[in-house]
């Protein structure tokens, strides 16, 4: 038994202990953590940031830019004919076998704004934004299947296992958001794209630049947020100080500084218990915003829990949409990357839900209003100036009509292949020049003038957020990574940047 | 170092500690140069080499293509010959002129490079070149030799050898060990570095109790010898092995390659030493005559990915495949990086674009191409145990069954009699017949039937046959008979539509008799003979491919009729088919037996032997009854053992030429290479062996430098938190240099010497004295050697993805302890899994499988489980070398949150509320069973306050208590359970 003197002694330090040696460790420590922003190490790579921010909104699977962006009348004229031979000789596709016929664009374009830019029929409302959006039509990869094609662009290697571009620029920049993540993810269309969540691993990198996929299908926001069903906020408030009592107590015997940090780690996981719901939330905003992106609070598309998604898209879900939206807040609130995937922009014609002639205007329509209320809303929050925009898929679709299933004209089973070798795609705000950049050649196949290489693009990217793309270097592997791979062939597009 | 060297560097550190990530998240830098090693003598390897490496190798290095200048700098000679450096003469050296020039054009590095040099660095460099400019081969390729142990001060502090070395260190630095830990701690740390999961109350209360002097071997043996070890240093290697249950890429499909993990495992166990270990994984398929075993363990290169998307070239990612395969067998054995070789040569370790492609050559002669062939099935033991046994038994009762006995050859005698005057079949009597086409069938004296001239296109037949009064039918046969060449139709098939059997009796209505069991010796496909009978006339029986040889069917009557006077039977035969597929040899039969003993064949009375032993001989029928039932024993096991994918060679002929790839690209080849070892690492392997075989046995050679120092600082690094080489997947000149430079090649020795024992050197290191030092740092140690790479004290550092979980399962007595088996699917959240096409789901495991250790988690490389990544696993598409270790706000939200860790607090509670009658006693058995030690009275105060104040706050009882996994109980107990599970002490080795 426990004489009554030491009883005494240790409820003493207990109280002294627990209640004010404790609360100032806590808030030291706190302070500590959450005024840095950035990585600390060698940041030679920093250079002035145009943009603060990044939303980058990825079709996955690839849009055809030759019925939206690329007004080929040539091509129009080649129609239905046999494709020729100097297209096809030496050159690896996806399906397309033997000789494919030429397919005409399948909607009307034509010139808007003050730039008298080519847009089609498609993209009606994007039309009248077209002279804040830089469109560079003369993007090439690489890699010519979604996966490897994906990778490429988003983390710099067609292989699985490098960081992506979101973790990159936060592991580089830090975030400005102490209880949001620095780098969300947010996908539509059913499915996540080809590459998986490599796409927004931090490979190479230390997990904690990894994306964070917010979800919207009604679950947790983020994995793990809600507390166990029946324990309450007041019940968790306990149990935090509970931990961290204990915890300081530890650090007192043990003396290791990580203890510290994993107290201010969980008050911080408490506080992002509110925080990311409440940022998540779009039904706080008023209903003119939400017109402005065609979004609904709170709407759970079929689509998005079907096996086969593609023949439930509906030109009105507002899924996307509703993305656009938490991508403005997510900026808004100080989030670094905020990366939005599209699935289902696979156009090949070859089964069901799959035809440029059917299946590209309803996706059209679902990110059309959605995308044009996302570049209003930031340019009248003046937001757009230090937000840059991307937009596009990861490689183009071939001027030829796919054939390996059927080689004629078929109502809803028309599509194109994939096509590495030209493809366009566009970047508005932070800092990127409104116009045009890169021209093709007649039938859209190749660049003629100024063509952008996956690497270039990258390189532009980091460089209107503030990074040197050729200093910028994690050593990994014997070899001082970078994202826009180990030569300095990528090149920042001077020409399109203010 | 000079203090002030030391607080930048510690400002560094701590800087870095702070950087702010996700959330401001804290993490260690892992990366961080550690200068705490440098002596006050300029070496070319602790001080200079790596100076010139970050600096100046790059563009005056190994790689030709990028060199300028014609500068080299990697080598003394050369530097010396370009008066880049005069020995002895700073002053005169160009090096140095170049790096302190203030002119743009001429300092060294070029300002675009993004290098610059600091004052210390130029100082050093200058001191070096002063000292004579003394190059040294980088340590880590000259082959480890044993130091003698150096002389200590502290008595009686070493008792393993390696504590000598460490002792020495910290005795240099003006440092004393820490004191032993308790024997709780200890036990605690013993236990989670050995088998990743804590002892048992029992397993405390023995060691604690155990006063002998074997105390401490008796629990590290124990350890050793249990099954979970295993399973928790299978993890280890499963990360090197790039292990996952799927394929990678957009598909992303499932592969069943979990017998590998079960051979890492079992093998781990059984201690294989590391040579043979390493041998088998490489070229199992090599060795002379492998056993299945050795076959499994080669599906280590065959972890690596495949894209099943469509469209893909396969040449491309066989091409990637076997890339992976080179770099993670030089990464994981050799501890170098030769990604960039790929590309060009190396531009600071010895290996060029040349070497790069020569090794691959070894690689580049496996069957596989991007699919899943070749596998293998690879039965589990359970599996082959049964296979053998049931073979074993099978064989065993055919020989009973053809060793007949005089009994037996009497008893068939006799029982074979019966059909001298009963035969099997008696061909019926065609009396006479009605054919839409007219024609006219003949009838032998065997009763064959015949048609009369040229075949019809099609035909309709109605047959009368005469049967005996009296006679019993219980079946009828067709025998039919090639066509012969020739005629009008080139097709010789018979497709006989449809066919009924009606019973004529006079001054009765014709019946139709019901046939069943149709059966026949060979059928054509979709043509099968019970669609003759099925009542529909759009296919029949036919035997196309096979219509040159004659057939046999069998109809049974569904009872048996018995002939009246003038009985007669009726066939109609539909063969309106068209193209002249009718019978034209033929002969119906019935038969007055038991239709058990008719069968299809075209000799039946010559079956009636087997007839005869299966179904009217005693003994014998006993014996092909078990043997039936074995047989589908074994049908229904060989189906269910797991095909693995492994690697085997090409043969001779088909064996590919290896070319370079310019610049890495497959689709440009350059100069064909043969295949080599890299050069200049120990003695080249048989010339003899010029294949995976040969490279393995390389690896293994005593005079490889660096193998066994990789291993052992692999080891090394898992029970201490950082290896004695930092960077363990860099050995190269690029990486850091040893802490402890004789401890390492001390071990590196002893391991190789005393036959590549995984478990003896773990052993040797779980027992010293270094390893018994507690964890609890003082403020002056933590600012001494904040990452304690002095080893002045225990390690303590964060515990695994699969520990955390395991822990938290065994501390509430939820772990299924099952070793192996496909992998399972513990609880996830919904939608996590929504990968492209590939239609596979996530099902929730339940029962026993629901609580399995981390390491059975299905584990799929674009979707891995959530809660795991979060604490840092990988996701297996790559090798995976170290894990970094992070702290996150994402963890808390696991631990605190996951369904696995609110049933294990759930759990927990339970145990805690049967512990004791008051609430200080659960609580205080909760505590022991996860953190060992006992809660000292503040702790246990603490924890007693936290009970009674949630009780008012807890919002629904029983809600929680239902989220726990429970029906009833005490939802306090959760919630304390919950804070135990989520203490820093709990989540952090001690």
């Amino acid at each position: 038994m426990m004489n009554l003197k030491l009883q005494k002694t240790q409820a003493i330090t207990r109280r002294h202990f627990f209640g004010q040696t404790g609360l100032g460790f806590g808030a030291m420590a706190l302070q500590a953590l959450l005024t840095n922003d950035a990585h600390a190490a060698d940041a030679g790579y920093r250079i002035p940031a145009k943009a603060k921010s990044i939303i980058y909104l990825h079709m996955a699977g690839s849009p055809s830019q030759l019925d939206l962006f690329e007004h080929k009348p040539a091509l129009q004229k080649l129609h239905n004919t046999t494709c020729p031979d100097e297209y096809l000789k030496g050159k690896r596709f996806a399906f397309i076998k033997g000789t494919p016929k030429m397919l005409g664009p399948m909607f009307d374009y034509k010139q808007y704004g003050q730039t008298g830019q080519w847009v089609s029929e498609l993209l009606p409302n994007l039309s009248n934004l077209v002279d804040d959006v830089c469109v560079i039509r003369s993007l090439h990869t690489e890699q010519f299947n979604h996966s490897p094609a994906q990778l490429l662009l988003q983390t710099g290697n067609p292989l699985l296992g490098a960081p992506a571009m979101g973790s990159w620029v936060t592991y580089g920049l830090g975030s400005e958001n102490k209880d949001l993540p620095g780098f969300v993810v947010l996908a539509s269309g059913g499915k996540t794209p080809s590459a998986g969540k490599s796409l927004w691993g931090s490979g190479f990198l230390p997990t904690v630049y990894q994306g964070v996929q917010c979800r919207t299908d009604g679950g947790d926001p983020i994995l793990f947020l809600s507390d166990p069903p029946g324990l309450g906020r007041k019940a968790r408030r306990k149990t935090l100080d509970a931990i961290g009592d204990l915890n300081r107590y530890q650090h007192q015997h043990v003396g290791d500084p990580e203890t510290m940090t994993r107290i201010a780690q969980y008050e911080l996981a408490y506080r992002m218990q509110v925080s990311v719901p409440e940022v998540m939330d779009i039904s706080k905003e008023p209903e003119h915003i939400l017109k402005m992106y065609g979004a609904k609070p709170g709407f759970v598309s079929e689509a998005e829990s079907a096996a086969d998604p593609r023949q439930l898209y509906k030109g009105d879900d507002p899924t996307f949409a509703n993305n656009c939206l938490l991508a403005r807040r997510l900026v808004e609130s100080g989030v670094r990357f905020v990366q939005l995937y599209d699935w289902g922009w696979d156009h090949h014609g070859s089964s069901l839900g799959e035809s440029i002639d059917e299946t590209l205007p309803i996706k059209c329509r679902q990110i059309d209003q959605a995308i044009s209320g996302l570049l209003a809303d930031l340019k009248q929050r003046g937001l757009l100036e230090q937000t840059l925009v991307v937009w596009g898929g990861e490689f183009g679709r071939t001027p030829m009509m796919q054939n390996n299933v059927r080689n004629e004209l078929k109502k809803g089973f028309i599509g194109r292949d994939h096509h590495p070798h030209a493809f366009t795609m566009w970047m508005a705000g932070g800092g990127v020049k409104p116009g045009a950049y890169g021209q093709t050649d007649d039938i859209g196949y190749y660049p003629t003038v100024n063509p952008v290489s996956i690497r270039d693009l990258q390189a532009t990217i980091l460089n209107q957020i503030g990074i040197d793309p050729q200093r910028f270097s994690f050593s990994y592997q014997g070899l001082n990574q970078r994202l826009i791979g180990p030569t300095d062939e990528g090149q920042v597009i001077r020409e399109i940047i203010s | 170092m000079s203090k002030t060297a030391f607080f930048r560097i510690a400002f560094q550190m701590r800087q870095k500690c702070l950087a702010a990530i996700f959330l401001a998240a804290v993490f260690r830098v892992l990366t961080a140069a550690d200068s705490v090693f440098a002596d006050e003598t300029i070496g070319f390897n602790e001080q200079i080499r790596s100076i010139l490496t970050k600096n100046c190798l790059a563009c005056h290095g190994r790689d030709e293509l990028a060199r300028q200048a014609d500068l080299r700098l990697d080598r003394r000679d050369a530097a010396i010959r370009s008066n880049a450096i005069v020995p002895g003469k700073p002053t005169e050296s160009e090096l140095i002129h170049r790096i302190e020039s203030d002119d743009p054009d001429s300092i060294m590095p070029p300002p675009d490079s993004g290098h610059q040099l600091t004052t210390s660095e130029i100082e050093t460099l200058r001191s070096w070149i002063q000292q004579g400019a003394v190059y040294q081969q980088h340590w880590a390729f000259i082959p480890p030799t044993k130091a003698p142990f150096p002389a200590t001060n502290l008595a009686d502090w070493a008792i393993a050898p390696l504590d000598h070395f460490v002792l020495s260190k910290l005795e240099n630095k003006g440092l004393k060990p820490s004191p032993t830990a308790d024997r709780a701690e200890w036990l605690r740390r013993v236990s989670l570095d050995l088998t990743g999961l804590p002892p048992t109350i029992e397993q405390v209360d023995r060691f604690l109790a155990d006063e002998s002097d074997q105390a401490f071997e008796k629990v590290v043996d124990r350890l050793l010898n249990s099954e979970s070890f295993g399973e928790h240093w299978a993890r280890m290697w499963l990360d090197l092995a790039r292990y996952a249950d799927t394929k990678g890429y957009e598909k992303d499909r499932h592969r069943d390659i979990w017998r590998y993990r079960d051979w890492v495992i079992a093998a781990l166990n059984r201690d294989t030493p590391y040579d043979q270990f390493t041998i088998e994984q490489l070229a199992g398929d090599l060795l002379p005559e492998p056993t299945a075993d050795q076959l499994l363990a080669t599906a280590f290169h065959r972890n690596t990915m495949e894209n099943d998307e469509g469209g893909t070239d396969d040449e491309e990612f066989r091409v990637a495949a076997v890339k992976d395969r080179v770099d993670t067998t030089v990464q994981v054995w050799m501890g170098l990086t030769m990604g960039c070789a790929k590309c060009h040569s190396h531009k600071y370790d010895p290996i060029s674009q040349q070497d790069y492609y020569a090794f691959y050559a070894f690689f580049n002669q496996t069957e596989d191409a991007d699919r899943e062939h070749p596998v293998i099935p690879t039965p589990t033991a359970t599996q082959r145990e049964q296979v053998q046994s049931f073979e074993a038994e099978l064989s065993q009762l055919d020989q009973q069954l053809n060793n007949e006995t005089s009994e037996f050859v009497e008893a068939w005698k006799t029982w074979q009699a019966q059909f001298d005057d009963l035969p099997l079949w008696t061909p019926l009597r065609l009396s006479s017949i009605e054919s839409n086409a007219n024609i006219k069938l003949d009838q032998d004296a065997q009763g064959t039937l015949d048609v009369d001239g040229e075949l019809p296109e099609k035909d309709t037949w109605k047959l009368v046959f005469d049967v005996i009064a009296g006679q019993t039918i219980t079946a009828i046969r067709f025998d039919t008979f090639p066509k012969p060449a020739g005629g009008k139709w080139s097709d010789k098939n018979v497709a006989m539509r449809e066919l009924t059997v009606e019973s004529l009796e006079p001054g009765k209505e014709p019946r139709q008799l019901k046939l069943t069991q149709p059966r026949a010796d060979f059928s054509q496909r979709g043509w099968e003979v019970a669609r003759a009978i099925d009542g529909k006339s759009d296919a029949g029986w036919a035997f196309s491919p096979k219509a040159a040889q004659p057939h046999a069917a069998v109809f049974d009557l569904s009872e048996p009729l018995t002939a009246g006077a003038e009985q007669q039977l009726c066939f109609t035969i539909d063969q309106e088919y068209g193209q002249g597929l009718t019978f034209d040899r033929f002969r119906i039969s019935s038969s007055s037996h038991p239709v058990e003993w008719l069968t299809a064949d075209l000799d039946p009375v010559s079956k009636l032997k087997t007839t005869f032993r299966r179904q009217i001989y005693p003994e014998t029928k006993t014996i092909i009854g078990r043997m039936d039932t074995l047989r589908n024993s074994l049908h229904k096991v060989k189906q269910e053992i797991p095909k693995t994918p492994i690697m085997r060679e090409l043969s001779e002929a088909k064996q590919r030429v290896t070319r370079m790839h310019v610049r890495g690209n497959f689709l440009d080849p350059g100069d064909e290479v043969s295949p080599a070892v890299l050069p200049g690492f120990g003695d080249p392997p048989d010339e003899q062996v010029v294949n995976r075989l040969g490279v393995a046995r390389w690896l293994m050679h005593p005079s490889n430098p660096l193998t066994s120092r990789v291993m052992v600082n692999r080891i090394w690094a898992r029970l201490f938190g950082i290896g004695l080489v930092e960077t363990e997947e860099d050995f190269g000149m690029q990486g850091l240099p040893p802490s402890h430079p004789q401890l390492l090649d001390w071990l590196a020795v002893e391991f190789r010497e005393e036959g590549w024992s995984i478990k003896q050197l773990i052993r040797e290191i779980a027992l010293s004295q270094t390893y018994r030092q507690t964890s609890a740092a003082t403020d002056q140690q933590v600012a001494n050697d904040p990452r304690n790479r002095l080893l002045g004290r225990g390690p303590r550092f964060r515990l695994t993805a699969e520990i955390i979980r395991d822990q938290a399962l065994a501390a509430a007595g939820l772990l299924t302890q099952t070793i192996g088996g496909p992998s399972v699917m513990p609880p996830q959240p919904g939608g996590v899994w929504k990968t492209t096409y590939s239609g596979e789901d996530w099902k929730n495991s339940e029962g026993p499988n629901r609580h399995r250790r981390g390491l059975y988690t299905y584990l799929k490389r674009t979707s891995p489980y959530p809660s795991m990544i979060t604490f840092d696993a990988g996701s297996g598409e790559v090798c995976q070398i170290r894990r970094v270790r992070t702290n996150t706000p994402l963890q808390a939200l696991v631990t605190l949150n996951d369904t696995v860790f609110v049933e294990s607090a759930g759990a927990l509670a339970q145990q805690m509320d049967q512990a004791g009658d008051s609430i200080a006693a659960k609580i205080n058995h909760g505590f022991r069973r996860v953190l060992i030690r006992r809660p000292n009275p503040i702790e246990l105060d603490r924890l007693v306050t936290f009970y009674q104040d949630v009780g008012n706050e807890i919002e629904n009882g029983e809600a929680l208590l239902k989220a726990a996994g429970l029906k009833t109980g005490d939802p306090k107990l959760i919630a304390v359970a919950n804070v135990l599970l989520n203490l820093d002490e709990t989540l952090m080795k001690p």
